[in-house]
């Protein structure tokens, strides 16, 4: 049984993680039909982990409405959504437009979907604004260099902190544009591509532990 | 004096989005027209790549954002797309969000007809798919074993816009307008690898992260924001959302330096008295 559940498992995944990672270094037929398979399996796979994402949110939802647990009333919400994309999907085989027409699925879209998300988005700005008044206190030289950073930044961004600029530091002849310029190129790169760099290696490290069967997680407790 | 200064540090923070709320709403009621002083060489970058693609040439336009990122990436599209028409190129457009769809309708339904493009012809729209990462590689050997059919199911291949399109090799660049990591993907697992030159659009919180790619050119050119946009827009001679919504990000900027300078004064104040 164990062969099974665990042998048989971490084989799978050595051989298949194995063959992908040569597959990348190897131009042969072979090779890219191997990769091409792969990634129609992935696909396979992806679509039936959306169903489960789904069934798993249902649940949830369903549990919390049954006990009327703390803003059950919302929960509601998440199977009223979703029928109001997915029905109008299915009546219209998934079209949004038929011969220049919005179909209820366009509808839905544009005036249910496209106004949600846009209004959870838009409500961070109010957030930031509050949070930058609040929270944005110079008390060490570290938070003086990120405040003249983010000042400088800011400033030069918009058209009209541009114009405040030259108006006001003019005079030093150089412009807030070639300021920006350096802090992007520089600092700003540097840092992110430490950080890049720093995620590549976690990343190799974490998939050779788990090709190798060090990382067995996946697999869960069983 | 002193608590008096303190009470503006617990103002009540409804105030504060009373006092955004009229600096956005204002500008995009009445446009001041405020000027877009400089082009950054980003954007710049980016318009010249497609500006130098000869008529003709295919451009696969990847556009993966929502709704939510709708007002500093949906402007960068169209501008794109409206150049990309000037210069009579082949669109392809592919996604990878499924909220982008909606908003790919809505460009198409708009833009094509300014330029006398036809559907199949001079653009084609394919369906949304779910694992970027998967059919990005899959279609680095063969485009039709992913996207055989178009968007409402028709066959592609005898499409006259995909006349000579087999994989990476036939296509001239790689647009990509994401609020998402995709942009990194593309860099990754297409244009390094197959050599395919790939031009970005993202948010403007994200564009200082691109800078790596675009020192080592594995991005030939950069929009990003909303001011990106407005820049993109004013090279193409064609002023859109990004042009008018720019006056509400020159307030709305000013507005967070004038907070959190007020702010730090006050609490440099408090600390003398």
């Amino acid at each position: 049984m164990k062969f099974i559940k665990k042998q048989i498992p971490l084989a799978i995944v050595m051989v298949t993680g194995l063959l992908m990672v040569a597959s990348y270094y190897i131009p042969h037929k072979y090779s890219v039909d191997y990769v091409e398979l792969m990634n129609k399996w992935e696909n396979i796979v992806s679509a039936f982990a959306f169903l489960l994402g789904l069934v798993s949110l249902f649940y949830s939802h369903y549990g919390k409405i049954k006990r009327k647990a703390d803003g059950w009333g919302y929960s509601l919400f998440v199977y009223i959504g979703f029928l109001a994309m997915v029905v109008p999907a299915m009546m219209t085989d998934g079209r949004q437009m038929v011969d220049g027409q919005v179909t209820s699925l366009g509808w839905s879209f544009r005036y249910i979907y496209n106004a949600l998300s846009s209004t959870m988005f838009a409500v961070l700005a109010f957030y930031i604004v509050s949070t930058a008044y609040r929270s944005f206190r110079i008390k060490s030289r570290q938070a003086f260099v990120l405040f003249v950073a983010a000042f400088v930044l800011i400033l030069g961004k918009v058209p009209l902190g541009q114009m405040i600029w030259d108006s006001l530091l003019g005079w030093t002849g150089q412009g807030v544009a070639d300021i920006i310029e350096w802090i992007m190129q520089v600092p700003a790169v540097a840092g992110k591509r430490g950080i890049m760099i720093g995620i590549a290696i976690g990343a190799i490290v974490t998939s050779l532990k788990i090709i190798f069967g060090i990382e067995k997680q996946y697999m869960g407790k069983d | 004096m002193k608590e008096t200064l303190q009470k503006f540090f617990k103002m009540d923070r409804r105030w504060i989005f009373l006092v955004l709320a009229v600096v956005l709403f204002v500008p995009i009621m009445r446009p001041l027209g405020l000027p877009n002083k400089t082009i950054s060489r980003d954007a710049r970058n980016a318009f010249d790549y497609v500006d130098a693609l000869k008529p003709g040439a295919f451009l696969l336009l990847s556009l993966d954002y929502d709704p939510s990122t709708r007002p500093e990436l949906h402007p960068q599209a169209v501008a794109v797309i409206r150049h990309a028409f000037k210069k009579n190129l082949r669109i392809g457009v592919v996604t990878y969000i499924a909220g982008s769809t909606g908003l790919i309708e809505q460009i198409f339904e708009t833009v094509p007809k300014d330029y006398g493009k036809v559907y199949g012809t001079d653009y084609v729209i394919f369906p949304y798919m779910a694992n970027a990462a998967a059919v990005m590689t899959q279609m680095s050997s063969d485009f039709y074993g992913i996207y055989d059919k178009e968007r409402n199911g028709k066959p592609v291949r005898d499409m006259p816009v995909m006349q000579g399109i087999k994989n990476y090799r036939d296509m001239a660049l790689v647009v990509n307008i994401t609020g998402t990591s995709i942009l990194d993907w593309w860099v990754a697992f297409v244009g390094d690898k197959y050599n395919v030159p790939v031009v970005g659009g993202c948010t403007a919180i994200s564009q200082p992260g691109y800078g790596p790619y675009l020192q080592t050119k594995q991005l030939k050119g950069l929009i990003g924001g909303m001011k990106g946009a407005a820049e993109y827009e004013s090279l193409v001679k064609e002023p859109g959302k990004g042009t008018s919504g720019i006056d509400a990000l020159n307030l709305a900027h000013l507005l967070v330096l004038a907070l959190i300078l007020t702010s730090n004064i006050i609490l440099l104040i408090i600390k003398h008295l």
